[in-house]
C-alpha cells in the first residue's frame, strides 16, 4: 500500500514538474512546439501514474528493461519449509507460509437422500464461513498417476526384449523358449496399450491457508497455528479427520505438471499420434 | 469504486484540469487546439483505464508482443489470458475462469424455500459435472470473515443513498426502468442486512476456477486451454454462475495465490474490483 501510495506520488510530481516547466518557460527559450512536447510527456507520466495503481509491478520492470520478454522474478516461485509440512513464499520483507490441509470426505450425491444432500450442502455453507482469516477451500480433478507403473511395464518390456534378442542370437536356443518370451513381451505390451488407452482421474478437497512472519520459521508457525484452529472446525462440521499433507505430496496442489503426470500423458500423446497416423 | 481509486482518479484527473486552465500558455492558432486534443486524449484514457483496464492493458502487451516471467519457469502470455511451464518440451498451459456463486444468490433476491431447493440439487449438480469433465481443474473459494458492525454501517449507508435516489426519482418524475431498478438495489441491500439481523456471519467470498491444458507446442496448449475453459463454461453454468475468463493482473494474481494467499480481507479486496 505504502509503495503504491510513493510511486503514484511520484510519477505525479514528475507529471507536474513536465507541466510547470512547459507553461512557465518563456518562448524565446522553448518553441510552443517544444511546449506541447512537454505537455504530451506530462500527460503519458500522468496515466502512467494513475495506472500505477495496479500495475507498478509491470511498469516499472517494462520501463528499465525495455525488453518483449519482462522479467518480474527470476527465483523460484516457491520453496518448501525444512519442517516439508508447508511452502514458502517470499514477498519483500516479509515470508508467507502455506499450509495445505486435505479434506477427506467420500460421499457421492447419488446415494444420498434429500435431506441428507440438504444437510451436506449447509456443511459446506458452514465450512465457508468458517474461518476470520482468508481460507482457500478448493476441489481438484487431477490425472491419477500411472507414471510409476507405466515406468515398471517399460522396464519389463526392455528386459523381455532383451531376452527375446539374446536367445535369437543363440544357435541351440529352442523354438518354444523364444515362442514363449515373444509372448511375454506381447502380454507387456497389451497391458501398457490397456493402461495408457484412458486417463483416469481422481477428485480431492483440501484447504490451504498462510500466515506470514519476518523470519521462515515465524511465518510457518503462524499458518500452522492457523491451520490447526481451521482443522479442528473441519473436523467438528464433518465429522471427519482432516490433514496437513507433507512432503512431495504438496506439488499435487502447487505445480501444474503434477496436475498432468508427465509419462502418463506422454504415453497417451503417443498413442493419439499413433491413432492418428492409422 | 472504492475510497483509494477514487483518490488516485481525482488526483490524475486534477492534474489534466489545472493544465486546461493553463492553455493560454501554449500561443494562439493550432497550438491550442492541439494542446486540447492531448489533454482531452489523457482524460479519455485515465478513464477508459479506470474502467476497463483489463481489456486496455492485455491489449497493448498483446499488440507490442510482451510477455512477463512472474517466477522461475513460468511466463505469462502477451495476451495475458494464461500462464505457461515448459517441462521437458511439453507446455502447461493454465487458465482461470471467474465463478461467483454468492454475488449471484444476492442479485436474485432469492427467497428461503428457492434457496432450500437449490442447496438439494448443488451436490448432485456438481456430481454430474464431474463425471463430465475428462480434463484437470480446480474450483476455488476463498472466504473470509467480515466485521459484523462495519458491514452493517455500510449496508445502512448505501440503503440510505438508495431511499435518497428514490425520493430524489419520485420527485423528478424518473421513469419506470429507473424506478424499478433502485427498488431491486434496495431489495438487495434489505436481503443483506436481513440476513446478518438473522444471526447469519457476514463473508467475503471470491471463487474462480482454474484449469491446465497440456500440449506438445505452445499452440497445441493454448488451443486444449481455450476448448477446456469453454467446456468449463458450459459445465458449471448449470449453477447460474458468471463465468467470465480472467486476463491481465488478476491472472497475475491469482497465479501468485498457488503459492501465497492474502493474510488479510483488505489486501484480498483490493486486489479484485472489476472481475471478481
Amino acid at each position: 500500500m505504502a509503495n503504491k501510495i510513493v510511486n503514484f506520488l511520484g510519477l505525479l510530481m514528475v507529471s507536474a514538474m513536465l507541466l510547470i516547466i512547459s507553461v512557465v518557460l518563456p518562448v524565446s527559450i522553448m518553441p510552443y512546439f517544444a511546449k506541447l512536447i512537454l505537455l504530451l510527456l506530462a500527460v503519458i507520466v500522468d496515466i502512467l501514474a494513475f495506472s500505477s495503481r495496479y500495475y507498478a509491478y509491470l511498469l516499472m520492470p517494462i520501463l528499465k528493461q525495455r525488453s518483449r520478454h519482462i522479467i518480474l522474478s527470476k527465483e523460484d516461485a516457491y520453496w518448501m519449509a525444512t519442517s516439508a509440512d508447508s511452502i514458502l513464499h517470499r514477498n519483500n520483507e516479509d515470508y508467507i507460509a502455506t499450509v495445505y490441509i486435505s479434506i477427506p470426505l467420500y460421499l457421492s450425491a447419488t446415494e444420498m437422500p434429500d435431506e441428507q444432500k440438504l444437510e451436506f450442502s449447509r456443511q459446506v455453507s458452514r465450512l465457508v464461513g468458517i474461518a476470520r482469516d482468508p481460507v482457500r477451500f478448493t476441489s481438484q480433478m487431477y490425472v491419477m498417476n500411472k507414471d510409476s507403473y507405466i515406468q515398471q511395464l517399460r522396464d519389463a518390456i526392455n528386459l523381455s526384449e532383451n531376452e527375446e534378442a539374446e536367445l535369437e542370437q543363440k544357435p541351440d536356443a529352442s523354438k518354444d523358449a523364444i515362442e514363449r518370451v515373444k509372448g511375454k513381451t506381447a502380454m507387456w505390451r497389451n497391458l501398457l496399450d490397456s493402461i495408457s488407452k484412458d486417463l483416469s482421474f481422481e477428485l480431492i478437497s483440501y484447504a490451504s491457508v498462510s500466515g506470514v512472519g519476518s523470519k521462515e520459521y515465524e511465518a510457518v508457525s503462524v499458518a500452522q497455528q492457523k491451520a490447526r484452529e481451521l482443522m479442528s472446525g473441519i473436523g467438528s462440521i464433518f465429522g471427519i479427520t482432516p490433514s496437513i499433507i507433507t512432503g512431495m505430496q504438496l506439488k499435487k496442489f502447487i505445480e501444474p505438471d503434477s496436475l498432468i503426470p508427465f509419462s502418463t500423458v506422454t504415453e497417451q500423446i503417443n498413442k493419439n499420434l499413433e491413432e492418428e497416423v492409422i | 469504486m472504492d475510497e483509494e481509486g477514487a483518490i488516485f482518479l481525482i488526483f490524475s484527473l486534477m492534474l489534466i484540469l489545472i493544465a486546461f486552465s493553463l492553455l493560454s500558455s501554449f500561443g494562439k492558432g493550432i497550438y491550442p487546439i492541439i494542446a486540447v486534443l492531448i489533454l482531452v486524449l489523457g482524460v479519455v484514457m485515465i478513464l477508459a483505464l479506470n474502467w476497463a483496464d483489463f481489456i486496455i492493458m492485455p491489449g497493448i502487451t498483446s499488440m507490442l508482443g510482451i510477455t512477463f516471467q512472474p517466477a522461475n519457469n513460468y511466463y505469462i502470455t502477451k495476451r495475458q489470458d494464461a500462464v505457461v511451464k515448459n517441462v521437458s518440451g511439453l507446455f502447461y498451459a493454465t487458465g482461470y475462469v471467474t465463478a461467483n456463486i454468492f454475488g449471484y444468490l444476492f442479485k436474485e433476491e432469492s427467497a428461503p424455500e428457492e434457496d432450500e431447493e437449490r442447496l438439494m440439487l448443488a451436490p448432485e449438480s456438481y456430481e454430474r459435472l464431474v463425471m463430465n469433465i475428462d480434463f484437470p481443474y480446480k474450483f476455488h473459494v476463498i472466504s473470509s470473515g467480515m466485521d459484523i458492525q462495519n458491514v452493517r454501517d455500510e449496508l445502512e449507508g448505501k440503503r440510505s443513498y438508495q431511499e435518497f435516489e428514490m425520493s430524489r426519482a419520485l420527485q423528478g418524475n424518473a421513469n419506470e426502468v429507473t424506478i424499478t431498478d433502485i427498488q431491486r438495489k434496495m431489495n438487495v441491500v434489505q436481503a443483506k442486512i436481513d440476513r446478518i439481523s438473522k444471526g447469519e456471519k457476514p463473508i467475503a467470498t471470491l471463487m474462480y476456477i482454474e484449469t491446465t491444458a497440456i500440449g506438445v507446442s505452445e499452440k497445441a496448449a493454448f488451443d486444449a486451454l481455450e476448448e477446456q475453459v469453454k467446456r468449463l463454461q458450459v459445465a458449471f453454468s448449470a449453477f447460474d454462475l458468471e463465468l467470465r475468463r480472467i486476463v491481465g493482473r488478476e491472472l497475475y494474481t491469482l497465479f501468485q495465490f498457488n503459492f501465497a494467499l492474502p493474510v488479510s480481507f483488505a489486501e484480498e479486496a483490493s486486489q479484485f474490483n472489476q472481475q471478481s
